[in-house]
């Protein structure tokens, strides 16, 4: 009885039996409509669940068979795994909804018919076989979200239901002519059996109907520029039902998509081109929406092109059905979750224009999950979407379809950019970071249903990453960290910083066992000096709401990329790590309106790192990590993407705009992690890559021009450090033009090169680290950012002088302290390998790091004491400490450089192949051999000289009657640099900026409003799909 | 005898079809564009039947007369018909739909004019 029950084709009794029993229970009770309308609804959803369930399990597919005849003759249905699935999740998605929009179905019953009715055609274009079947399922889903449309009151509501119905009928009277037509060339309406005779879908009549029926399929999926009848439903329906439009009835359209393909075989590539072209459209027009789901819905159009163009160029180049489900099915769920629950929280709000949106006194939870769809929408980890498109790029890379990677890449960072602008504009409002205090805990109406959406992408991107064979307990961890401590979040602040510390010490432990080489000293670099710069934060007891779980996140997640085996599990370190800081970067009110820009950068590198990646394992037919060293010469393409990638990450000059506003902005004890530490995850990349490049002899001549792009960087960022007055920007350029020597460094892909690499990222991090502190500090106790504004603070500040003196001069390269040991030993190893250029503007880009770390020196502590600083005390202890473990690091790495090179040279040795020069040096040696005196005293010399020459330029070119100083010899130099102010660089990614918006105004410009348009819209569209499908028959 | 009825059918369907088209799209008034996608309809419907058409054909309904072999061959095909009586309910629906719409709009703005409805564009 019971199993009698549990079939598929109840779910139309229940839909259709409650459709029916609504109005009649209502004339009984009116209350009884309600219980009737959830039964069936939940009934519906665990009747899909269970046979899911079941099908899943091994089950064969469910065949359904009705009024007693086998098809052609009747109507038949398939309940199979994929069926199961899109169903399954679909009826998830409309419980939630339900729920989500109850206050207004509940109104009157005829919307709990219509929503009931709806689930239930959904469901239908899912399940049928039958060609006339899906039309009239596709008709029943049409009236009733016609009929939910009327929810909305406003005329616009109205006008746009009305645009949409005429779009849509349009459509559909296509598809019933097709249909009808089909049907007379093939003598079917049974799909399968009309797949079994496709060749029989030929002549005039036969390729018409099969474009009427692709064009009536391709237009409900809405394509650009035929679809701004969509756009203006998502934008005035209610969030509830513009939500169940943008993913449920998709969702049944285009699963009657995937299961008439066989049929469009001849037509993919017209498929994944209209795909494409609304993919790339859809995600540009997003840019300039000022309405909150009307970008949605812009995204919507977007992410069904995605999945379309996915779809199609996957079955073109036949991939296996198992790397296609994961696909399809992560992207689809992906998408169905992420966009229904950012829909249905756009409704929770209430606000429609996008400039009204300030959620930071809507309460912590409600930010966490909106930006947790955010995150899941953009395809980024741990969820579904990040894993499918990264086997999407994979699948595309094997069969070597390099432009559609870059259309799935590009259209992806449009898509984020808008997307998190959303996100940074909500978050970027005036109150202040205490408004969220009282508001921690407050579950404001209608956040569970979208909160669910995030616990089911959650879950399905645990299964993905199984499915993936990444689901391993090391790569969650971080993420694990972060949630212990997300628990925590009611602890007091120097408590929660205790345990983030104490977490990440034992954690980051555990995930460096048995990491060795390069790896593991970076390892050993990133867990001690995360560490104890992180430790700085106990200098603030405030609370830091989402502070230290993200920090804990942000720490793990680098020390977790140095475990990965596997270029997917670097990449999802990668994503983590980015996503761990942009979001870190949020929490700094200052920061905000940088946050977009470091975000963007920051993902377009990780994007040439995917398609590098993609191309990769094209070549070497895996993605595992040790297996790069045998890559030849046709991996070269791929390492100058990975190259770029990590470049642009670091910021090297011209796409460095993004990186010292963020470093500069963020809290002081955040840029003491960011510029020092995080900027090394780049450059161990590049360390990576360098190595499993001269590995496999490819573009050993690349080596030259990152030396050069390395040096440009080294010298450009001294010369802003120069002409900089904020102590922290000024900071951030110089660690930019530090981590220049380092990629010059790694480029000169020497044994001695690399020593002197990795030794100038230990001292970087250590000196930087000070520095970072030390500003951290003087902020704290003046309030001052300029340098002018301070002075005099030696006496105030005797600790912070002392320990600042002595990062300064060991970041110079002056002797004693370790930047001696790396920076001569740079210059002459270039002078070694004839790199002229580069070792020129080494040397002029040392000679500009003197002076602007004098600078630092002299306008902060010496210089006239200010008299409003008289009362400044010395820095807080919890600042000073981590400053003196860093400088006894440093003193270590200066006096006893053994303990640091031997384990250096110790692992890289094994690495090297035999062609290169230094292999199996000791440094000691190198030190004995090259004998630096003679390079230091001519490059002392050169500077004294350098010194001298800038003296007199400035004496000869002051105003008369100006008394000589240090502060008007800066002040002169300042000015000679000012052009720099406006460099052609920042002009430059403005101009994309504006060009990119400007686009975007004009491919909006089709969507004029009017209903007609938009109807004749969709005819144009069908009349050149109709032309390009004849005249082109192989696409 | 010259031309079948199917042809008729055809042409006159296709014709509708156009003319249906044309009422979409060439009369700014809700109502008008409501009938032309109904003329629309309505021929896409006279073009199903006329698939069905089979020259000289009986009806198809299978007795003494028509045994089930023979069917095949002399019969005019049932199944279109059957689509468009279908076809004819949603129609219909669907229309009642749109009317209802139009009696909104124009409670709305007191006008039923399409160039009063460009709210949302861009």
């Amino acid at each position: 009885m019971v199993e009698g029950l549990i079939h598929p084709l109840n779910i139309f009794l229940l839909g259709l039996g409650g459709g029916f029993l609504i109005p009649l229970l209502y004339r009984l009770s009116k209350r009884l409509p309600a219980v009737a309308f959830w039964a069936a609804l939940a009934g519906i959803a665990a009747l899909s669940a269970i046979c899911f369930w079941r099908v899943l399990e091994g089950g064969d597919a469910i065949e359904i068979e009705t009024a007693g005849s086998l098809p052609p003759l009747a109507i038949s249905l398939r309940f199979g795994v994929a069926e199961g699935y899109f169903a399954f999740l679909v009826n998830l998605v409309a419980v939630l909804g339900a729920w989500q929009l109850w206050r207004a179905l509940r109104e009157s019953y005829t919307t709990l018919l219509l929503y009931l009715i709806l689930v239930m055609g959904i469901n239908g274009m899912i399940m049928t076989r039958d060609l006339f079947n899906l039309f009239v399922f596709l008709e029943i889903v049409s009236v009733a979200t016609y009929g939910l449309f009327g929810l909305g009151r406003s005329p616009a509501a109205l006008a746009a239901s009305f645009k949409y119905i005429m779009a849509t009928v349009l459509a559909s009277s296509l598809f019933l002519l097709g249909a009808a037509l089909l049907y007379h060339v093939t003598g079917t309406l049974s799909i399968d059996e009309m797949i079994v005779r496709r060749e029989l879908i030929a002549g005039p009549v036969g390729a018409t109907a099969l474009i009427l029926v692709l064009a009536c399929l391709v237009i409900e999926l809405k394509p650009y520029p035929a679809n701004g009848w969509g756009l203006d439903v998502y934008e005035t329906a209610p969030a509830g039902v513009a939500a169940i439009v943008s993913v449920g009835v998709s969702a049944g359209v285009f699963f009657a998509l995937l299961k008439l393909l066989p049929l469009f075989e001849p037509h993919l590539t017209l498929i994944a081109v209209s795909a494409a072209i609304t993919f790339l459209a859809a995600n540009l027009i997003g840019l300039r929406q000022a309405n909150v789901q009307r970008m949605l819905g812009c995204s919507s159009v977007a992410q069904m092109g995605l999945l379309t163009m996915a779809l199609a160029l996957l079955s073109q180049s036949g991939v296996a059905e198992l790397h296609m489900a994961f696909v399809i099915g992560g992207l689809f769920a992906n998408h169905l979750f992420a966009k229904a629950g950012l829909f249905w929280l756009a409704g929770a709000l209430g606000r429609e224009r996008i400039r009204d949106w300030n959620v930071l006194s809507t309460g912590a939870p409600f930010v966490m999950v909106f930006a947790a769809l955010l995150v899941a929408i953009a395809g980024l980890p741990p969820f579904p979407g990040f894993w499918a498109k990264w086997e999407l790029v994979m699948r595309l890379a094997a069969s070597g379809d390099h432009v559609w990677i870059a259309v799935v890449l590009l259209g992806s960072l449009l898509e984020a950019a808008y997307m998190f602008r959303w996100f940074c504009r909500a978050v970027g409002g005036q109150r202040s970071e205490d408004a969220t205090v009282p508001a921690l805990m407050r579950w404001r109406r209608g956040l569970m249903p979208p909160a669910a959406c995030v616990a089911l992408l959650l879950a399905g991107g645990v299964v993905a990453a199984g499915e993936a064979g990444a689901a391993s307990a090391w790569l969650f961890a971080p993420l694990a960290a972060g949630a212990v401590l997300l628990a925590a979040e009611g602890l007091p602040g120097r408590g929660k910083c205790v345990l983030m510390l104490l977490l990440v010490s034992a954690v980051g432990f555990w995930l460096l066992q048995g990491v060795g080489g390069i790896s593991g000293l970076f390892g050993a670099l990133f867990l001690a000096g995360g560490v104890v710069i992180a430790s700085a934060a106990l200098y603030r007891d405030d609370a830091r709401h989402g502070y230290y779980p993200l920090m804990a996140v942000l720490l793990l997640s680098m020390i977790a990329l140095l475990r990965a085996t596997t270029s997917l599990e670097f990449f999802f370190c990668w994503e983590m790590v980015t996503l761990a800081s942009s979001f870190l970067l949020a929490l700094s009110p200052p920061a905000r309106r940088y946050v977009l820009q470091f975000f963007l950068f920051s993902l377009a590198a990780a994007f040439l790192l995917l398609a590098g990646f993609g191309l990769v394992a094209a070549t070497l037919g895996t993605t595992s990590l040790s297996a790069y060293a045998t890559a030849g010469p046709a991996a070269a393409p791929a390492f100058v993407l990975l190259a770029i990638g990590c470049l642009i990450k670091i910021g090297v000059i011209g796409v460095h705009v993004w990186l010292p506003n963020a470093h500069a902005t963020a809290d002081g004890d955040l840029s003491a992690i960011f510029s020092p530490l995080v900027t090394k995850v780049p450059a161990f990349g590049l360390f990576m890559v360098a190595y499993l490049a001269t590995r496999s002899q490819v573009g050993l001549e690349l080596a030259h021009v990152v030396g050069w792009i390395g040096m440009l960087t080294a010298a450009g960022a001294a010369l802003l450090a120069l002409h900089e007055t904020d102590m922290k920007r000024m900071l951030a350029y110089s660690s930019l033009s530090q981590t220049g020597y380092i990629v010059a460094a790694i480029a000169l892909m020497s044994h001695l090169g690399w020593v002197t690499a990795l030794y100038l990222v230990a001292n970087h991090l250590m000196v930087k680290g000070i520095l970072f502190l030390t500003a951290t500090a003087i902020i704290y106790r003046t309030g001052l950012r300029r340098l002018e504004d301070c002075g005099g603070l030696a006496r105030r500040m005797p600790l912070t002088f002392v320990v600042s003196v002595a990062a300064l001069v060991s970041m110079s390269g002056l002797p004693p302290l370790a930047g001696f040991g790396g920076k001569w030993l740079l210059l002459t190893a270039m002078l070694q390998k004839e790199w002229y250029g580069p070792l020129a503007l080494g040397a002029f880009a040392t000679l500009i790091g003197l002076l602007y770390m004098f600078r630092f020196g002299h306008a902060l502590f010496l210089g006239p004491p200010k008299r409003e600083l008289t009362d400044v005390r010395e820095a807080p202890a919890a600042l000073l400490v981590p400053q003196f473990v860093l400088l006894a690091g440093i003193l270590l790495l200066s006096f006893f450089p053994k303990l640091f090179m031997v384990p250096v040279s110790a692992a890289i040795d094994p690495q090297f192949a035999s062609t290169l020069v230094w292999q199996g040096m000791s440094l000691e040696l190198i030190y004995a051999y090259w004998d630096p005196t003679r390079a230091i005293v001519i490059a002392v010399v050169i500077a004294a000289l350098g010194w001298l020459a800038l003296w007199l330029i400035y004496r000869g070119g002051r105003r008369p009657g100006q008394v000589p100083g240090v502060a008007r010899f800066y002040q002169f130099y300042r000015a000679m640099l000012a052009p720099l102010q406006k460099a052609p660089v920042e002009r430059f990614w403005g101009g994309v900026a504006i060009a990119v918006e400007r686009g975007a105004g004009a491919a909006r410009r089709v969507y004029t409003g009017d209903g007609q348009t938009y109807a004749l819209q969709v005819l144009y569209y069908v009349i050149a799909l109709y032309f390009v499908a004849i005249e082109i028959p192989k696409w | 005898m010259g031309l079948p009825i199917s042809h008729v059918l055809l042409v006159t369907g296709l014709l509708l079809m156009l003319v249906g088209l044309w009422g979409v799209f060439a009369h700014r008034n809700i109502l008008r564009i409501i009938i032309g996608f109904s003329i629309l309809n309505t021929g896409i419907h006279i073009v199903m039947v006329a698939t069905g058409y089979v020259t000289d054909g009986t009806a198809p309904i299978i007795d003494k007369a028509l045994p089930v072999g023979e069917a095949v061959r002399s019969a005019v095909d049932p199944i279109p018909a059957a689509l468009v009586v279908t076809a004819i309910v949603i129609g219909f629906s669907v229309t009642a739909v749109m009317l209802s719409y139009a009696v909104r709009l124009h409670q709305a703005r007191k006008t039923l004019s399409i160039d009063a409805f460009t709210e949302s564009k861009w």
